[in-house]
């Protein structure tokens, strides 16, 4: 939110609709930026959750490994796009959540890139141990509409 | 009984030919994000195309024209030159992005990147165009395409709550994300009801020599088939809400989507999801490409027909073979399948009216259409339906494309 700035007797109905306006421009842009945190978020914490199911059917012998190195080189690039994407806003890797989100999403890669090479070497304890370093918790805005 | 089996092979073979890369892509991403509540998209746009099917068929068997050849007749090539353009550029889009479909397929079962096999395909696309007639193109990759009925069979193993699923028939509006909620729906109407269906459908008739007497096939074919091939875009749409909704995995590759069927099917999962993936795709592009050579012949009155030796119908082959070309160029110059695909299904909504609004007044030309005119609520619902949806398109495409 912005300061709130109380109008002054000298004050004209423009400089109140200029203030209103200026307030306005404001409050958008906090909301663009949450929106924008809020919507890489939610495509991080899809492509957690794809790696995470990926894995875990490779490990129950449902996905073959091609499929499996497929799957997860293809997330891999994902969580790259997305991380270009939230770097290319500088506002937003300012913003406390966005830094913590950006750094979340490097641990996502990186531990998206070592199970790629641990089905590639077919070493499932390894894949067991990597899947549940996957960071982002499962997330609680989702109230999607079933 | 000649006209059973007409029948029950129209029947088998759109429900076969419904599912390719833009409904399945709609429907997964659909169900993902919101849960079963853009069913009531698909089911509108599948009445729509129902009804716009049977019309092109009955335009086909009573006047003995195509849709592309009665407007040319009609309006004028100055004023056909309009929507054969934008019909031009949307089909070549589709035939990439279905392309790019079969390509993916390929890849999940071979970790071989899909940019490898996009030639490969174009080429055998136009080899079963150049090698075989129109029952190999329609009923053969159509009955081929009955793979597709494993997405019903997975949302009928998830065991979907029935009435959820009858409330989502009704519109109702999201809590969230509206402008990503109306583009899906627009995509979903784009999806489903490709303006090149109409002229495709009405150059079949010709093709397979539907007359008069036969138009209580082509309603029935036309009802029948897509109503059960709307259901098997609603298997996509119930599958991926019920297994990718509740783990919070939106779908932006088809590597995602296909795990949708891994609950159901386990390890036969992939190569069932690339398999309706793959078919789905090829066929539509084969029907697209072989379509745009009607389009191009039809217009320009030059000799057409998939039944025809090749050498009859020179100018027929070299319009397709181009457009096929074009469509590889654009592949090969690299591009997102899954984006691409929702771009095109959307703006075929936005040139819908220019397809739709002519052949709808064609339908009500006694000189066309005798005395089987259309009815006033078919004409005023697909009229108002499409320009409401071309409308919604201009309006939710740039918002979605560049952030709403």
């Amino acid at each position: 939110m912005g300061p709130v700035i109380a109008p002054t007797e000298g004050m004209g109905p423009s400089w109140c609709v200029l203030i209103a306006a200026l307030l306005c421009a404001f409050t958008t842009a906090c909301n663009r930026l949450d929106d924008q945190l809020q919507h890489h978020r939610e495509k991080f914490e899809s492509l957690a959750a794809s790696a995470g199911f990926i894995g875990n059917a490779w490990l129950s012998g449902s996905t073959s490994g091609t499929y499996t190195a497929t799957a997860l080189s293809q997330t891999f690039l994902l969580v790259e796009n997305e991380r270009a994407t939230l770097a290319s806003t500088p506002d937003a890797l300012i913003d406390r959540r966005g830094a913590e989100l950006s750094d979340s999403a490097e641990a996502l890669s990186r531990v998206i890139a070592a199970l790629l090479d641990d089905v590639r070497g077919a070493d499932a304890a390894a894949v067991r141990q990597r899947l549940a370093t996957i960071p982002f918790a499962p997330p609680t805005y989702y109230g999607r509409n079933r | 009984m000649g006209a059973i089996v007409d029948l029950v092979l129209g029947v088998v073979t759109s429900i076969g030919g419904f599912v390719e890369v833009g409904s399945i892509s709609t429907a997964a991403q659909a169900g993902s994000e919101f849960g079963y509540q853009l069913i009531w998209a698909i089911a509108i746009a599948t009445a729509m195309l129902a009804m716009l099917t049977e019309m092109s068929g009955r335009l086909a068997a009573v006047s003995r024209r195509t849709v592309a050849a009665a407007v040319r007749e009609r309006f004028g090539i100055h004023f056909q030159l309009v929507p054969l353009t934008a019909e031009l550029l949307i089909d070549t889009l589709l035939i990439t992005a279905e392309i790019g479909g079969a390509a993916i397929a390929i890849k999940l079962l071979t970790d071989v990147g899909f940019e490898w096999w996009l030639l490969p395909l174009a080429l055998l696309i136009w080899m079963l165009l150049w090698l075989s007639g129109f029952a190999v193109i329609e009923y053969g990759l159509g009955l081929l395409g009955l793979i597709t009925l494993a997405f019903v069979i997975s949302a009928w193993q998830l065991h979907p709550d029935v009435t959820d699923i009858g409330r989502s028939f009704l519109p109702t509006t999201p809590n969230h994300h509206y402008t990503r909620y109306a583009f899906l729906a627009v995509s979903i109407v784009g999806a489903t009801i490709s303006p090149y269906l109409l002229n495709f459908f009405s150059s079949g008739a010709i093709e397979e020599k539907l007359t008069e007497s036969k138009l209580w096939v082509n309603t029935a074919t036309a009802y029948l088939g897509m109503c059960f091939g709307g259901v098997v875009s609603m298997g996509v749409l119930v599958t991926s809400a019920m297994v990718l909704q509740p783990r919070h995995i939106l779908v932006d590759s088809y590597e995602q989507a296909a795990l949708m069927f891994v609950p159901v099917f386990g390890r036969y999962a992939i190569p069932l999801f690339a398999g309706a993936l793959g078919i789905g795709c090829f066929g539509a592009a084969v029907e697209l490409t072989v379509n745009t050579g009607y389009t191009f012949s039809q217009v320009f009155n030059w000799t057409w027909g998939a039944n025809k030796p090749r050498r009859d119908c020179a100018r027929f082959v070299t319009a397709f073979t181009l457009v096929l070309l074009m469509a590889l160029a654009v592949a090969l110059i690299g591009f997102d399948p899954l984006r691409l695909t929702m771009l095109s299904v959307a703006l075929t909504v936005v040139i819908m009216p220019l397809v739709v609004l002519p052949f709808l007044v064609l339908m009500n030309d006694r000189k066309y259409v005798k005395e089987h005119t259309s009815g006033v609520i078919a004409n005023g619902v697909l009229a108002m339906l499409t320009i409401v949806g071309g409308i919604l398109a201009v309006v939710v495409i740039p918002l979605e494309m560049f952030g709403g």
